[in-house]
């Protein structure tokens, strides 16, 4: 780095980071150098242990003095060294937002004004300050008429808000975000999306680790990271096509149409621009067509394969509606019926009643009216444990199940519990161990694994059960493309094998991509219910847009083009301009 | 019941409008004279807390509150009674066992105590914001660490018995069977209790790093936003329990009540 002596140095600064933790041979990041200026929104991206989280922690001066880990080279905020800084040096300088939106609140305020008042009390703010820098603050970030909501009650896309004015509130320029979207529906990641561009138009420096690329795509630059290195440094979509091109990593499907175009890739995430360049591109006569494409397909990993033949289930929704005590109807009169074979994506935004609906399936709630039946008999009255030989669920947070001292033993704890012999169990855990691609981690300690990871074997402890239907709930949050792929192929394989699947999701490409079905919820309501060709059919784009979602990317640029049909992901799109 | 709020039940009584540090204190006179003092104290220390919590009107909340407390307090009776060690009075037999006056007097005194104990804590959370509590407590001067672990052991019941529930959903969701044998049940314990405590402790290292992140602790000289009302009957107040926890200690040490 030869930075001008006279020039202000930037707000946060990387010099050969390299970052070890404690037992571990390999270092987690390897000779990093980074500079992230003033009003500059910089992305890291990368598969899941490549080190971006390690990246933010250290960035925010988390490494070493509340992480343990050995810090070599040097990470700079506002030319203060991190390492050797006094421990409220950095205070009020440089703030992180971590994933979980609760966690990220104090836990003990009752308003969002107090909340914000926190950060300042500890920075030793006289109290009449308080309230003019807190309004200040809510007003620039656009949340003033959240001020006196009690933060407990607020959305995930609101207290991810809140938790990031927070720390906006104690004066800090350099915000460091590690993977804030990954618990959000697509409107409150857009909101978030959103606020951190306000934040750098007024000067502050961004730091954000994420694998949501419509979170990438609207940063000024990405570093991407591969095994702790940096592999590609540049705008989000040239840095992206590198990465894929060096790593092998999936390219976002902008980033592959916009390469498909010979376009320059600094525009790939310009909607606007990638559909003129499609325009040019057919005008053309798509030169280079076909092998427009880069970046090696994603293996699956080992298919998964259904452990005993098993007779296909169908599912049918009579009528549902649950009340919550005291609240108003979460599900208002459900039907659907599900054939063998089939794969469903309920999609909504939060709050919408997707969860609530499919926890019915497994008997875990018990609906007000309506029935729900597994091949015609009804589910009244049969314990959960008992319907759980046939309904698989997986739960969100991975967290609320996983006890065991190895990832094998976690896995074998369902085949157990049906009473399965125990060889039977070996084969089986070693089968789903090997369809989430965690057969090198089965004398693992869970809880030594990442959340996505730990959400891959909550999957396996379910898959090792055999369920006729499966039924999964955000299965790809926090997964980088490798682990969407994983469970695509899980996906296919069971509607292959016959059984059904229900997925709850807000990834759009995820469900157009390996769902039949789409059906969309609103306000405990089914909106749309149909293939996805025509759920994400430009014309449906208003219906789906008054439910908080919004077509995958492939599907809008579609729309942008006037195609009639939807396209589904980037070969389709291409595939479809060839027609 | 949220994970902000706790047991707090909103109110303006005469025991809510109580600075947080005159009632950890009550707590603390009441607990010592409880387990000091002979037992016939316990008889007027229950009297005195439930006419307590039926002045704050909150007596509904507290016997639903003290359900689960009230199943601990009967066996604690029942296997005192039934099984005291050594025990030789015996009142009434039917079978092989019978109820001595050793073991039911020592019952109905650990039982008490129990109970008094259970009644002032709740009298105590419904009518105490734990944030207050926080902040009364670190304006006394008391660390910030000190003041965290206490502020996290008050959310720890309500944050984990919301965990609970969806643990609890999950683990049935995997053919865990909550019927049959008393020893099928007690295993089926394993699977329910590690959750909490683990993803409790993945959540406690969050939760550290997002107060980290806001710089709690980090200055010695921290303002305060929310003003925790100190009215001068407390003082007076306080000065009176701290006075009486002496005599209560003063008596136990010397024999006095003997």
């Amino acid at each position: 780095m030869s930075d001008d002596a006279n020039a202000a140095p930037p707000p946060l600064r990387t010099d050969g980071l390299t970052v070890r933790y404690p037992g571990r041979k390999a270092p987690s990041l390897e000779g990093i150098t980074l500079a992230v200026a003033a009003g500059e929104r910089v992305g890291v991206a990368g598969r899941t242990g490549a080190g971006k989280s390690t990246l933010a922690l250290a960035a925010a001066g988390f490494i070493p003095r509340v992480v343990r880990a050995r810090l070599d080279g040097r990470v700079e905020v506002d030319g203060i060294g991190t390492a050797a800084a006094a421990p409220d040096a950095l205070l009020g300088r440089v703030g992180i937002v971590f994933a979980t939106p609760a966690n990220q609140l104090s836990a003990s305020k009752l308003t969002v004004r107090e909340e914000l008042a926190f950060g300042l009390e500890n920075l030793g703010i006289p109290r009449g300050e308080m309230d003019p820098r807190i309004d200040a603050t809510l007003a620039r970030l656009g949340i003033a008429h959240l001020a006196d909501r009690e933060p407990f009650a607020l959305s995930g896309g609101e207290q991810q808000r809140v938790a990031i004015a927070s720390i906006v509130a104690m004066g800090t320029a350099v915000l460091v975000l590690d993977e804030p979207t990954a618990q959000l529906d697509p409107a409150g990641t857009a909101a978030v999306a959103d606020l951190l561009g306000e934040l750098a138009r007024d000067g502050a420096a961004i730091l954000c680790a994420e694998h949501d690329p419509s979170v990438l795509g609207r940063m000024d630059r990405c570093i991407v990271l591969e095994g702790g290195r940096a592999i590609a440094l540049g705008v989000p979509g040239r840095a992206l096509a590198l990465a894929a091109e060096v790593a092998g990593l999936t390219p976002p499907t902008l980033v592959r149409l916009a390469q498909a175009a010979s376009m320059d890739l600094a525009s790939a995430f310009d909607e606007a621009a990638v559909a003129a360049g499609l325009r040019t591109w057919v005008d053309a006569g798509r030169p280079g067509s076909t092998d427009g494409i880069t970046g090696r397909p994603p293996s699956p990993g080992q298919a998964w394969t259904p452990g005993r033949e098993r007779p296909p289930v169908r599912i049918a929704i009579d009528g549902v509606v649950h009340r919550y005590p005291g609240r108003v109807e979460a599900v208002c009169g459900v039907s659907l019926t599900i054939e063998p074979g089939e794969a469903v994506a309920i999609l909504g935004q939060n709050g919408s009643g997707k969860t609530t609906l499919v926890k019915h399936l497994n008997g875990l709630l018990r609906p007000d009216e309506g029935r729900i039946l597994l091949d015609g008999e009804s589910t009244e009255g049969r314990p959960v444990a008992e319907l759980a030989r046939t309904v698989g669920f997986v739960f969100q947070n991975p967290d609320d199940q996983l006890f065991e001292r190895s990832v094998e033993r976690e896995v074998a704890f369902g085949p157990r519990n049906l009473g399965i012999a125990a060889g039977d169990v070996a084969g089986r855990v070693a089968g789903s161990l090997a369809a989430v691609g965690l057969l090198d981690e089965r004398t693992t300690n869970p809880y030594d694994l990442d959340l996505s990871r730990r959400k891959l074997v909550a999957l396996a402890g379910i898959l090792a059960m055999d369920p006729a239907v499966l039924v999964l709930d955000e299965p790809t949050t926090g997964q980088d493309a490798d682990g969407v792929t994983r469970v695509g192929a899980i996906i296919e394989a069971f509607r292959g094998a016959g059984r059904s699947v229900v997925t709850i999701t807000h990834d759009m490409e995820f469900a157009a991509r390996h769902f039949g079905r789409i059906v969309v919820m609103r306000a405990g309501e089914v909106v749309a219910d149909g293939p996805p060709e025509r759920v994400f059919a430009p014309g449906d784009a208003t219906l789906l847009a008054s439910t908080g979602l919004a077509l995958p990317p492939a599907a809008r640029i579609a729309a942008r083009l006037g195609l009639d049909t939807a396209a589904l992901d980037a070969a389709d799109l291409l595939a479809a301009l060839g027609r | 019941m949220s994970a902000t709020t706790g047991y707090f039940v909103a109110g303006s009584s005469w025991l809510h409008r109580r600075n947080p540090l005159t009632k950890l204190l009550a707590l603390a006179l009441v607990l010592l004279s409880a387990f000091l003092l002979p037992p016939v104290v316990l008889i007027v220390l229950v009297v005195l807390i439930v006419v307590a919590i039926w002045s704050a009107g909150l007596l509904r909340p507290a016997a639903r509150a003290m359900r689960i407390p009230a199943l601990l307090l009967l066996s604690i009776l029942v296997v005192n009674s039934l099984f005291f060690p050594g025990a030789t009075d015996s009142l009434v037999s039917f079978g092989p066992f019978s109820i001595s006056r050793e073991g039911l007097t020592f019952g109905l005194i650990s039982a008490g105590r129990v109970l008094v104990a259970f009644l002032a804590s709740v009298a105590f959370l419904f009518t105490t914001l734990a944030d207050d509590m926080l902040e009364a407590l670190i304006a006394r001067g008391a660390s910030h660490r000190i003041s965290f672990v206490i502020l996290s052991a008050v959310q720890m019941v309500p944050r984990m018995q919301g965990r609970a529930g969806s643990i609890l959903e999950a683990q049935q969701a995997r053919g865990l069977s909550l019927e049959g044998s008393f020893v099928r049940r007690i295993r089926a314990l394993v699977p329910l209790i590690g959750p909490v405590i683990l993803g409790s402790l993945v959540d406690v290292r969050e939760r550290t790093f997002a107060l980290e992140a806001r710089g709690f602790g980090a200055r010695p000289n921290r303002t305060a936003y929310r003003i925790v009302a100190d009215p001068p009957i407390d003082r007076w107040l306080r000065l009176a329990i701290i006075a009486g926890c002496v005599g209560v200690v003063v008596v136990a040490v010397t024999g006095l009540a003997r």
